[in-house]
């Protein structure tokens, strides 16, 4: 009989402590401050699809303690229309993701723009991220584009070989479990070397291996991803 | 929205909203949770749990994903009849930066309006003291100084335009100041269009126009911001004119911005074009290089740092767009200093703003990596495929499987199927050998480099 594995195993959850800092090391303390002190104004993430943005302002999300905050994925709000993010900008703390997915939107900017303004009214807190940076996103509404530019601008690097490595020990510690560096290099190795595609990969082999009790070894590996189609 | 509240308390001594927040985040995925739980505010009371949303939106979700299964989670905390739980769109503490409006003397004027408030705050940094004047804007600020000395009489209206982000708003707002200074008692407000818009709206649906009117129309300054924004609104439009042509009538001040000459501005009634033009229009140039230097040494002073000239200009030079975008590059200088605890200085500038100034906006995939490659070392992209193995094709070729390690996400085994469907290991061994060749060889490194430079832009 198979092992339900729901509510049993540890959680991991998009914080601060469960992101490996590496070389965003500024990023990481400049958005630790946003999220505890919650200063008003913006700030502006940029960096490639799997570099951790989303994590980041989940993490901020988590860590305003106290406070009437909220993770705004636009580009999954999309379908749903502006109306989606209405009151966002009555919240202490909103976090907009994939911002370049409403660049060119009328209805959208017009949206963003209007936010943009309430928020900071009320002495609000901001936090966006984008693949770029506010200036290299073709918005249409020049007046939201160079308000956006005013923001705080980090980059967020991705992790390099050696990081993701201690980033995929670190997401098995949180969910309870050992990593052998040999297994993440396996991982690393054979599967797409992005940090989400492989945290995918390691909660499915956590699952796995959970209700099949076995430990997360090579052989295992081969066996529960080799087999899928 | 006010409500009294009286929070059920469990036997840890934590509210019953609590305890369920607590347990929905970890039956949750952490988007949902963050996205639709998180933002909830509850009302409890005896028999109930009511939760505020923000919007119909997440009231929809929630009453639809979350709702049943939070009742279940109550009937766990609560011993004996659990409280019904209600979700509904509403905000339990919201406050605001919204001014009252300023002055109240209430001689000969209109009253204002109960529930009616006209306009926001205006931005204590935004005073002529902290303007900083060239000749981009001198006009327009001699202008806007005669206007905050005369006001209603020297130009009425005063029109303000020039492109985003070169300073019409400070310049609107320092006026404004200038007027309260003189006259504590005087009624300013500055509104931006998109506003007044939708405050318009809101008046109309709850019928509430004729207090809406009365607030406007009993202020001695309007400051009205980006005029572009009434573009094709035609009730705003039609509004807008009538309070305009009563301030006008009543020598109250009006200054309005936009992003463009008045006569260029499409979706906008000609009467209006025309009424704009019976004051004086200025317009506001993008600052020269200097200006913006100065701009840069001003807000960094308002902020309590000394801003070396050499670094204002460092970043005056690079980033020529507009205000705003400079106003960015320094709020991460600052907070990069404050970060490290290191001075400002021309190196540590650079170093603070070099994500931000070569952030990549290429998308690089591994069939522009070998197109690139092979166009460097004058080989052919089917080459790099091919069987081939003299060292004129594989070196360039382990060059390329190399780079596309680097620079994109793509696993071994894709990169080694790109590549005429090689085994993952060559990969991983064409890699290696570059590795040790760009310390061996001096040329290798240099290639390397070139074309890291030129896919990265």
């Amino acid at each position: 009989m198979r092992q339900l594995t729901l509510g049993v195993q540890l959680k991991e959850r998009a914080t601060f402590a469960s992101f490996l800092t590496a070389r965003n090391v500024e990023v990481v303390a400049h958005l630790r401050h946003v999220a505890e002190a919650t200063p008003p104004g913006a700030t502006w993430i940029a960096g490639p699809h799997t570099a951790g943005k989303s994590h980041l302002l989940q993490a901020v999300c988590a860590a305003t303690a106290g406070k009437r905050a909220a993770y705004l994925p636009l580009e999954s709000l999309l379908p749903f229309g502006p109306a989606a993010i209405d009151g966002a900008d009555q919240l202490d703390v909103a976090c907009y993701d994939d911002v370049q997915a409403v660049a060119g939107l009328d209805d959208w900017e017009r949206k963003l723009f209007s936010h943009w303004q309430r928020a900071l009214e009320r002495g609000g807190t901001l936090v966006f991220a984008a693949r770029e940076n506010p200036a290299q996103i073709d918005f249409g509404l020049a007046d939201l584009k160079s308000r956006l530019a005013s923001s705080t601008v980090f980059a967020v690097r991705e992790l390099n070989d050696d990081e993701q490595i201690e980033a995929l020990e670190l997401r098995a510690r949180l969910r309870g479990f050992d990593l052998p560096v040999e297994t993440a290099r396996y991982l690393q190795r054979r599967y797409p070397r992005d940090m989400r595609s492989l945290c995918e990969v390691l909660d499915t082999l956590d699952d796995a291996a959970f209700t099949a009790q076995r430990r997360i070894t090579v052989p295992f590996i081969k066996e529960i991803l080799d087999r899928k189609p | 929205m006010t409500a009294v509240t009286h929070e059920i308390t469990s036997v840890d001594g934590s509210s019953l909203w609590a305890r369920c927040v607590r347990a929905l985040e970890d039956e949750l995925p952490g988007e949902h949770f963050n996205t639709w739980v998180r933002p909830l505010q509850a009302v409890e009371s005896k028999g109930a749990l009511k939760l505020l949303a923000p919007n119909r939106f997440a009231v929809d979700w929630v009453n639809a994903h979350l709702l049943s299964r939070l009742g279940e989670i109550v009937r766990r905390f609560v011993e004996g009849d659990a409280p019904i739980v209600t979700v509904e769109v509403g905000s339990r503490l919201i406050e605001t930066g919204r001014a009252e409006p300023v002055g109240s003397n209430g001689v000969a004027r209109p009253k204002r309006s109960e529930g009616i408030v006209v306009g926001v705050r205006l931005n204590p940094d935004f005073t002529f003291a902290g303007y900083v004047e060239g000749k981009s804007n001198q006009l327009a600020k001699a202008a806007a100084v005669q206007v905050a000395e005369n006001p209603g009489r020297a130009y009425n209206p005063l029109f303000i335009y020039g492109g985003v982000g070169l300073g019409k708003t400070h310049l609107m707002q320092a006026v404004g100041h200038a007027i309260k200074a003189r006259d504590s008692e005087a009624r300013v407000a500055y509104i931006h269009s998109e506003r007044f818009v939708s405050d318009m709206v809101i008046a109309l649906q709850h019928n509430k126009m004729n207090e809406f009117k009365t607030a406007y129309r009993s202020l001695d300054a309007l400051l009205i911001d980006d005029i572009q924004f009434f573009a094709n609104k035609d009730r705003s439009q039609e509004e807008f004119f009538h309070t305009f042509n009563a301030l006008l009538e009543g020598q109250q001040q009006v200054i309005v911005t936009c992003d463009r000459y008045p006569k260029e501005v499409s979706g906008l009634e000609e009467r209006l074009k025309s009424r704009f033009g019976w004051g004086l229009t200025v317009a506001i140039e993008p600052p020269d290089v200097e200006t913006c230097a100065a701009i840069l040494i001003g807000k960094a002073q308002a902020a309590n740092v000394q801003l070396p000239e050499d670094v204002a200009f460092f970043v005056a030079k690079r980033i020529r767009s507009n205000v705003r975008e400079l106003e960015g590059a320094l709020k991460r200088v600052i907070a990069n200093s404050r970060f490290t605890g290191r001075p400002i200085t021309l190196e540590f500038t650079k170093e603070a703003l070099k994500d931000l100034l070569t952030l990549q906006a290429k998308l690089i995939t591994i069939e522009n990596i070998q197109k690139t490659v092979a166009d460097y070392y004058k080989v052919r992209v089917a080459d790099l495929l091919s069987k081939r193995r003299s060292r004129s094709i594989a070196r360039p070729r382990q060059v390329a499987m190399a780079l596309a390690k680097e620079l994109t996400t793509h696993s071994l085994p894709e990169i080694g199927d790109a590549f005429g469907g090689r085994d993952h290991t060559t990969v991983l061994h064409a890699c290696g050998r570059i590795k040790d060749l760009r310390v061996a060889e001096q040329r290798v490194g240099e290639d390397y480099q070139n074309l890291l430079r030129t896919l990265t832009g």
